[in-house]
């Protein structure tokens, strides 16, 4: 391996960069713009659902009970009707999530406990609104179901504190609202990131369309030189990204960065090592740029989402797909990232994902080369 | 006459040349076609999946016969692998830190006695790593339950009540279109559609900016093809191998997921190549401003992303701010998502889609317009 072929590469490289400027900007700009939107658009706060309501009891107790649950931004009353068929044709028409039934008895009924003489009726091709309305309906009704049972608890003879359920302590650390958003947008790097990865496979593929590769093999350039060449251009790319992400993270959506950051930018960069290895792969084997893109989604994009556990816990997967999680960077990545900004851990804990990540490099980056010695042989 | 059946026959030259490359190069169609299928497959997979065997740790301080009941509670909701009883504090600091549980639960010494007190209240502190905040969330909602089912019985023995007195005070709950509140139900038909619209504005958007970037657009111009005629016979292809797509990954889901369709299945063919005409007139301006493919590749994840916020399929539209429910109403897929949910799972027809199925119609109108303007002088 020599340096200076090395660098030969890299600087043919960089300069097609730069010669296209609006896909340089394209390159440089996608990931962020990427993370943001994802981000965005997975984890808006739900409020505001649109309900009806179909009162039969027209009591105070009914009134009041609507008026308690139409408090605040949580439920918007959309209409207050007077059949169900009314119920059934907003619904229908999507104008609102769920609706709540009063039952005529529900004042009788509460007075003499028997019950809340409720039902909610949902829309279950939207179960997030109507979930939500669920609980929020449910969380009401036990407020006032408690309420109304102050004053016969009184007649029994016994303090309201024996009528506690078990109290919850719950504390909750590294992200203590909850929110999916702040865990979310560390996990999404390791996924935004294929796309230098898979600008890689679209270079390596380019240049087979334009059969400009065979000119650069006949070059004294190597083999492990001319892969490499390629591919740190698109590391630095994704390297910026990196440095502009945590950035932008803490103003725009207020996520914390705990860790260490050259620490970050170390195991970001032996991600990106192992990420575009695969992409190296898939530019190896394949000969034109729509392939590349096919396969892409196939190999990073859709495990990447799916198989890393940014979604879906790995714990609960199957045993084979658990086993494949491992051989995909994003997983190790994953955790790493959330150590970092969320719960502030160090190199001390983080080290076998990161042994893990520059091994899956090195495997793959072998793999490449060996292959590629073979396509061109 | 002569005229417009030369004019087809030339078309019909140029989409077989389309599609020679198509099967030259077959990997995209094929990702088009069963690409979709595959993320189907996966989103439907994960969304109907339980969330299980989260690990968890409980530090037993009471170890009496409450303390175990509610061991053995957490372990019946099927929710948690119980790592290991922790011998202390540390332990469980040590195992959240390197994010090895999800959740850790306390029993402090004295819930026995708080239990069996007649005014006692029994305690339990819970720790949730934050940091992967799915796990932590479902892990909540378990422990919760499990709290909620023991509190009651304790009330109940404290007030002397039978368990039935108690039966009729939680709301009934009736669920409408998707009676077994199935995930899979809401969430496939939305990858659906949204699929759909990636890949056919990936394929479209790749016609033009290929051919540019290969140097055989001019090859292509200066034969004796207008450029009307160029655009027809290079929108058969997209258009036969998305609606395709659409029919292989309708069967897909009715099979795999039992996903219905009430309403009626032509309407719902009708208007997905309506749809289809929409998406490939972006693609196409996509296609002629991109002088790369890679260019037309990122313009289009950015446009289907954006897309995919506005179409209610993550988050429910209405919970965003104003302006964007603005947006949403101009955007193409928002539209075709309500219509698809609408017909598969509600069942109902143009009568109550129509004022979606007349913004779709608007949007083509002034998007096929444009785009043809724009394509055409492009091309010229």
């Amino acid at each position: 391996m020599s340096l200076r072929h090395l660098w030969a590469i890299i600087r043919k490289e960089i300069h097609h960069i730069m010669r296209d400027r609006a896909t340089f900007i394209l390159v440089l700009l996608t990931p962020i713009a990427m993370l943001f939107l994802m981000a965005y658009a997975l984890t808006v706060d739900i409020e505001h659902v649109p309900i009806a309501i179909l009162d039969f009891d027209r009591s105070t107790t009914s009134r009041a009970f609507v008026q308690r649950i139409t408090e605040g931004k949580d439920l918007d009353l959309y209409a207050l009707v007077d059949t169900l068929e009314k119920v059934e044709a907003l619904l229908l028409r999507g104008e609102i999530k769920a609706a709540l039934v009063i039952a005529p008895t529900f004042e009788q009924d509460l007075v003499a406990l028997r019950g809340m003489s409720l039902q909610i009726v949902i829309d279950g091709t939207e179960p997030e609104s109507g979930g939500f309305a669920v609980e929020h309906i449910g969380g009401r009704a036990e407020e006032f179901l408690s309420e109304a049972l102050a004053s016969y608890i009184q007649t029994l003879d016994v303090s309201l504190d024996s009528l506690q359920p078990i109290d919850l302590r719950v504390r909750t650390l590294y992200n203590p609202s909850l929110k999916p958003r702040v865990d979310l947008i560390p996990g999404l790097i390791s996924m935004v990131l294929g796309f230098p990865a898979l600008s890689v496979a679209l270079t390596l593929a380019h240049e087979r369309e334009h059969g400009t590769l065979e000119q650069v093999m006949a070059t004294p350039v190597g083999r492990a030189e001319l892969l490499l060449g390629k591919m740190i251009p698109y590391v630095i790319v994704g390297l910026i990204n990196v440095i502009v992400i945590p950035a932008v993270a803490r103003l725009t959506f207020r996520i914390p960065f705990n860790g260490s950051f050259p620490l970050f930018f170390l195991l970001s960069a032996v991600f990106l090592f192992a990420l575009l290895s695969m992409g190296m792969i898939l530019g190896v084997f394949i000969r034109t740029q729509p392939a590349a893109l096919a396969l892409s989604f196939l190999v990073i994009f859709f495990p990447g989402f799916f198989l890393t556990g940014i979604f879906f816990p790995i714990a609960s997967m199957p045993e084979i797909m658990r086993l494949e999680s491992l051989g995909l960077p994003g997983t190790h990545y994953a955790i790493i990232t959330r150590g970092l900004f969320l719960t502030g851990v160090g190199l001390d804990v983080l080290w076998p994902y990161s042994v893990m990540l520059m091994g899956l490099g090195i495997a793959f980056t072998m793999v490449g080369a060996l292959f590629f010695k073979k396509k061109l042989g | 006459m002569l005229k417009w059946t030369s004019c087809v026959r030339r078309i019909w030259s140029l989409s077989i040349k389309e599609f020679i490359h198509l099967i030259n190069d077959w990997w995209m169609p094929a990702f088009m076609l069963f690409g979709g299928v595959i993320e189907l497959l996966l989103v439907g997979w994960a969304t109907s999946r339980p969330i299980t065997n989260l690990p968890l740790m409980v530090l037993d301080r009471d170890q009496s016969a409450a303390s175990r009941t509610v061991v053995t509670a957490l372990e019946n909701t099927g929710t948690f692998a119980l790592k290991a009883l922790a011998p202390d504090m540390e332990t469980i600091q040590d195992a959240l830190e390197r994010g090895q549980i999800n959740a850790a639960v306390i029993i402090p010494p004295d819930f026995d006695n708080e239990v069996a007190s007649p005014i006692g209240r029994p305690t339990l502190a819970i720790l949730l790593n934050g940091a992967e905040s799915i796990p932590a969330t479902a892990a909540l909602r378990a422990i919760e339950g499990v709290a909620s089912d023991m509190g009651e019985g304790v009330i109940l023995e404290r007030l002397g009540l039978e368990p039935d007195d108690f039966a009729g005070f939680a709301p009934s709950l009736r669920v409408w279109f998707n009676e077994a509140l199935s995930e899979a139900l809401y969430t496939t038909p939305a990858e659906l559609g949204l699929m759909l619209e990636f890949t056919t504005l990936l394929f479209a958007a790749l016609s033009f900016s290929r051919e540019r970037e290969l140097g055989t657009l001019e090859q292509l111009l200066v034969m004796p093809f207008s450029s009307m005629e160029i655009i027809v016979g290079k929108s058969i292809p997209v258009i036969l191998v998305g609606f395709f797509d659409f029919v292989l990954m309708l069967s897909m889901v009715h099979v795999a997921f039992g996903v219905p369709v009430r309403g009626s299945l032509p309407l719902l063919l009708i208007l997905a190549l309506g749809y289809l005409l929409v998406e490939l007139g972006k693609g196409m301006v996509i296609s002629v401003m991109s002088r790369t493919q890679h260019q037309a590749f990122l313009v289009v994840m950015m446009v289907g992303m954006m897309d995919f916020m506005f179409t209610g399929y993550a988050a429910p539209v209405e919970s965003m701010p104003q302006i964007v429910q603005q947006v949403a109403n101009v955007i193409p897929a928002y539209h075709w998502l309500t219509i698809l949910r609408g017909v598969l799972l509600k069942g109902v027809g143009l009568e109550v889609l129509w004022p979606n199925v007349l913004a779709l119609a608007i949007l083509g109108l002034v998007i096929g317009t444009f785009s043809l303007r724009y394509v055409r002088r492009a091309l010229n």
